[in-house]
């Protein structure tokens, strides 16, 4: 099981944010990028446990015993979403700045680059990205509530 | 329209309504998700379920190509958002559950007046 | 002359500001706010005498997509009902500041009383047809504050409740015909449209687009019920005697002046647009029936009070009436007698209030002879008095003259039984002589001993019945003045000629001056058997209780409140199950008798024309769905759902969902892991399955699958169809508008970005409860 984890973890993250970054002209997007992402986690947390999320993967000091909610990597889950909303509500109000509607989307075609040729890049993307913090947010919080219990 | 996706449907929204109407939460919980499943697989047939080719994926092959005919994008949409709230709603419903069974010390949601 | 914008929305805004600022005002000056409402109702008085003889609409856009706008309508009518609510408002204010000073929560009572005057304003201007009805609604709110100032007795807050149940729902039958009026004004002015002044602008055309609708009828209907309602038409005149639990100078201003006018008013207003038979069939015979009803029950009143809102009631028949009748004879005599009523019906409420006050009682059995203690209420009393009951030379005269010659007009234009309305009319007009003479025999008289002390009524108080008196004195001697000032005008907006309106004292003798001769001879003549005949009345009315509107009216209220509890019961009782079946059988039941009345329930089978894959896949989902059902214990089940899951996700691949597909299997994998990590939690459960519910459940299920089914057969289109015009668009436009291939994306993104971010904070509501019901469960939790 650790074996695993430790060889598909990596491999499903990449994949997430190809997926993430793709996902405009590919299938993929925020949705599925933020859900395989959530997968990845679950398979650490699955092997390994919270603390380890916590002590082995982010490097942080764990303090045992102490509530859920007190959880550092939760909270951390609670704030992704958060942050997603915000990215979401601001890259909608962005459009404001420039006259047009709520959300309204454009998107450059900027040419000229090695290897790649040429790149599109969408402001849809912000909002993706938002969408894609918020599932990752949202998913990884229930599941580490619900799995401390 | 297919009589076989007719009675997919309408199997997985009967056998979901009896789920709902069990006394065991835990089978409740299912059937809120058998049903949600039923409803997508409802949305996709409204969009229209034709033999898969290569054309028919909502995905165009470049920019300035024509468009190929497509099954409706829309349904698709709809049902990708539809996944992930069921799954939001389902933990929740789970979430309730579990609280549930703490504070009546009972899954039979008869009892719990 | 077009009229003033900045003057109009002041005059009506005015109130409502100042309605906020009464409780800061009445820190700071106490009782005496009253006058500061004074001084509010005579700026509003001074701004819409401005308008005075301008005539248009004016306007600001306020949902222009809806054609909805904060527009203002003025004319001769707007101004004249404008004029008299502020006018009586300013003396009733004056009034209150002295009757009132001994009562607790006058800032509420003034601030409702302010923003009451507003909204009598706003409906006087409004030029809107949806404002018409916002601030319609906001007097009956006003008035449900105003008649239950009393918040501790039980009458005044059963009266109160009457009143808001009679006059919203009225207000709602409003609702519905100005919704057939805008649906008329689709194809009379071009556009829909809420638009009064371009409805009035355009009558005949309003007028056979109606018709041709088939609405003229319901709307005529609509309205009257309406205007009945608000203005205590038989047989919705029940609240309005109930009404007087009121303080009295709310009675004064509610019940005489202005609220119960508001009908009387929209009436007078629609009459051009909806004018015809069927409008005087309607009006003239609900209005006389009402003149009828009102008077012989103020006959056998016992209350001051109770005579004066029986009264109300008959005198508004009498307004109604006039405007029913489609002779110009009509408009004079409900404008004018909407003017000469508002003046002596004020006074009059005023005087009782003053009787009351100084005397301690308002029964008529025991008083007489209040002329020596109050001599200037005497006097107050016996010229509105006397105009109330239509003796030369008083000002009520005169409209109820016109009202006589409209009744023998119509008659005489249309013979036989049109009779009936210049009878009723006299008939009435007796009644009122009588009862007038009943109100003013405790004036006259020898004072009996049971009357220990009348105190002195203060100046303040006596004042405003003055200036009422006096003004009625003024009408009663130079009637020709007040018309040629604002009534004429306002005759000319509700009459569709233009009017020439003479009156004065008779000169020689016409039918409508023999009928007034025979009123007032009939009334004095039966005076002297006054018991006789109110024994009679009484008799008629008791012995028909269920033909009392008001019986109706308790048995309804009863019967609902019994009848809610028990189906809360039913509906409400606390399991699931019970919910369940509700919803879903009320919903496949709607869906089936929808397809029984349109498209048949019987679907065109076209064979399986689905892949033998898909299918393969799909009954695997089936097959799982069975298994969940029937699962032994709950692990089994969940890895079955799991099952079901997977096959849905295959179904996705295979009916060209790629995106579908991936979350799908992401997302039911996280959903067995999270289901495995609850249920480890909870106990296995066997519950013993009863048979006979089991059965009871299985067809409300086959019932349920059944709707679906039929759904996708009758909904679902065929194979090899166009793609719908939606799904093209999108396909389409996500290059050239979105910039991505992948249409799905597009559409989440950028296409419909607002749904998708609603749904983000759906999950995100639902994380959040997960986090409360699980990780804060001990916080805050009170046992």
């Amino acid at each position: 099981m650790k074996t695993t984890a430790r060889i598909m973890v990596p491999i499903i993250l990449v994949l997430a944010i190809s997926l993430l970054l793709q996902g405009h002209n590919l299938p993929g997007g925020g949705f599925i990028a933020g859900v395989l992402t959530t997968v990845a986690f679950a398979l650490v947390y699955v092997a390994y446990g919270l603390d380890y999320l916590d002590a082995g993967v982010l490097g942080r000091d764990v303090e045992p015993g102490r509530g859920i909610f007190e959880h550092r990597s939760v909270t951390a889950f609670r704030r992704t979403f958060i942050l997603g909303l915000a990215i979401a509500v601001a890259s909608g109000l962005g459009a404001l700045a420039f006259d047009e509607p709520f959300l309204s989307q454009t998107f450059v075609i900027v040419e000229s680059i090695p290897i790649y040729h040429e790149i599109e890049v969408a402001s849809a993307l912000a909002f993706d990205l938002g969408v894609y913090c918020v599932v990752v947010g949202v998913l990884l919080t229930i599941l580490s509530v619900v799995g401390a219990e | 329209m297919s009589v076989a996706l007719a009675f997919v449907v309408g199997g997985l929204f009967g056998l979901g309504t009896f789920l709902l109407l069990r006394r065991d939460l835990v089978r409740v919980v299912w059937g809120v998700a058998v049903v949600s499943q039923a409803a997508n697989v409802y949305l996709i047939s409204m969009g229209g379920v034709a033999p898969g080719t290569h054309d028919s994926v909502p995905v165009l092959a470049g920019h300035g190509e024509p468009v190929p005919e497509t099954t409706d994008p829309l349904v698709q949409a709809l049902v990708l958002t539809a996944i992930v709230i069921s799954f939001g709603t389902t933990a929740f419903a789970l979430a309730l559950t579990y609280r549930a069974y703490e504070e009546n010390e009972t899954m039979d949601v008869q009892e719990w007046q | 002359m077009a009229p003033e914008l900045a003057l109009v929305a002041t005059a009506v805004a005015l109130p409502f500001v100042a309605s906020g600022a009464t409780p800061l005002v009445y820190r700071l000056v106490g009782a005496r706010t009253g006058y500061f409402g004074a001084a509010v109702a005579i700026a509003c008085f001074a701004l819409a005498g401005s308008q005075l003889g301008r005539r248009g609409a004016v306007g600001v856009p306020w949902v222009p997509s809806m054609d909805v706008s904060l527009r203002f309508y003025v004319d001769g009518w707007a101004v004249l009902f404008a004029l008299l609510a502020s006018a009586i408002g300013a003396l009733v204010f004056v009034y209150s500041a002295s009757y009132m000073a001994d009562e607790h929560t006058l800032a509420r009572y003034y601030a409702t009383l302010l923003a009451f005057m507003g909204s009598i304003l706003g409906v006087a201007f409004a030029a809107d047809l949806l404002a018409v009805f916002l601030f319609w609604e906001l007097t009956s709110l006003c008035s449900f504050v105003l008649i239950g100032h009393h918040t501790d007795e039980a009458d005044s807050r059963y009266a109160a409740r009457m009143a808001m149940i009679v006059t919203v729902g009225g207000g709602l039958f409003l609702l519905v015909g100005i919704a057939f009026l805008s649906i008329a004004a689709t194809e009379a002015l071009g556009a829909r449209s809420f638009d009064l002044a371009a409805m009035l602008a355009n009558a005949d055309a309003m007028e056979s687009s109606l018709r041709e609708l088939g609405l003229f009828v319901p709307t005529l209907a609509v309205v009257a019920v309406a205007a009945g309602a608000k203005s205590a038409q038989v047989p919705l005149h029940f609240w309005l005697p109930n009404a007087m639990a009121a303080p009295t100078p709310v009675s004064a201003f509610l019940h005489s002046a202005t609220m119960v006018k508001v009908g009387v008013y929209f009436v007078g207003r629609l009459r051009p647009l909806l004018g015809g038979d069927e409008w005087m069939v309607l009006f003239a015979t609900v209005g006389l029936a009402t003149m009828t009803a009102g008077a012989a029950l103020a006959v056998v009143a016992t209350d001051i009070k109770e005579l004066l809102a029986y009264s109300t009631a008959s005198h508004l028949g009498l307004m109604v009436a006039g405007f029913g009748f489609q002779s110009v004879y009509g408009a004079e005599a409900g404008a004018f007698h909407l003017f000469n009523h508002a003046l002596f019906k004020a006074a009059l409420f005023l005087v009782a209030g003053i009787v009351a006050h100084e005397v301690g009682t308002r029964r008529l059995a025991g008083l007489s002879g209040l002329w020596r203690d109050l001599p200037v209420t005497a006097a107050v009393a016996g010229v509105t008095g006397l105009s109330m009951a239509g003796i030369p030379p008083f000002s009520g005269f005169y409209s109820k003259e016109l009202l006589f010659e409209a009744a023998y007009e119509a008659a005489h234009a249309a013979g036989g039984l049109a009779w009936l309305y210049p009878a009723v009319a006299v008939f009435a007009s007796v009644l009122t002589v009588l009862y007038s003479l009943r109100l003013l025999a405790i004036f006259v008289g020898e004072r009996p001993g049971a009357v220990a002390s009348v105190h002195r009524p203060s100046a303040a108080l006596v004042a405003p019945p003055a200036v009422l008196g006096v003004a009625t004195a003024v009408v009663s001697v130079a009637p020709q003045l007040a018309v040629d000032a604002v009534v004429e005008a306002a005759i000319g907006a509700t009459a569709a000629e233009s009017p020439d309106v003479h009156v004065g004292l008779p000169t020689h003798l016409t039918p409508p001056v023999a009928m007034s001769a025979v009123t007032i001879v009939a009334g004095a003549a039966a005076y002297p058997v006054l018991g006789r005949l109110q024994r009679a009345i009484g008799a008629v009315v008791g012995a028909t209780p269920i033909a009392r509107p008001n019986w109706w009216y308790d048995r309804l209220l009863s019967g609902t409140e019994a009848a809610g509890p028990r189906v809360a019961r039913t509906v409400h009782n606390g399991l699931l199950r019970t919910y369940v079946v509700w919803v879903l059988a009320a919903a496949s039941a709607l869906a089936l008798a929808g397809y029984a009345a349109t498209t048949g329930l019987v679907p065109a089978v076209e064979g399986v024309r689905v892949t033998p894959g898909i299918t393969l896949v799909l009954l695997v989902a089936v097959v799982a769905a069975v298994a969940v059902v029937s699962a032994p214990s709950h692990v089994v089940g969940v890895l079955a759902l799991s099952i079901l899951g997977f096959m849905v996700a295959i179904f996705y691949i295979l009916a060209s969902a790629p995106d579908l597909a991936l979350t799908q299997l992401v997302v039911e994998t996280l959903v067995l892991l999270i289901f495995l990590l609850v249920l480890e939690q909870l106990p296995a459960f066997y519950a013993d399955t009863d048979r006979l519910v089991a059965a009871r459940d299985a067809v409300l299920s086959v019932v349920v699958g059944a709707t679906a089914f039929l759904t996708v057969m009758l909904a679902s289109p065929d194979i090899g169809a166009e793609p719908t015009a939606i799904a093209r668009f999108y396909a389409t436009e996500a290059v050239p508008a979105g910039g991505g291939t992948n249409v799905v994306n597009v559409i989440l993104v950028d296409f419909r970005g607002f749904d998708t971010l609603g749904e983000l904070f759906v999950v995100s509501i639902a994380a959040m409860s997960v986090v409360v019901l699980i990780a804060m469960r001990n916080r805050g939790e009170t046992r």
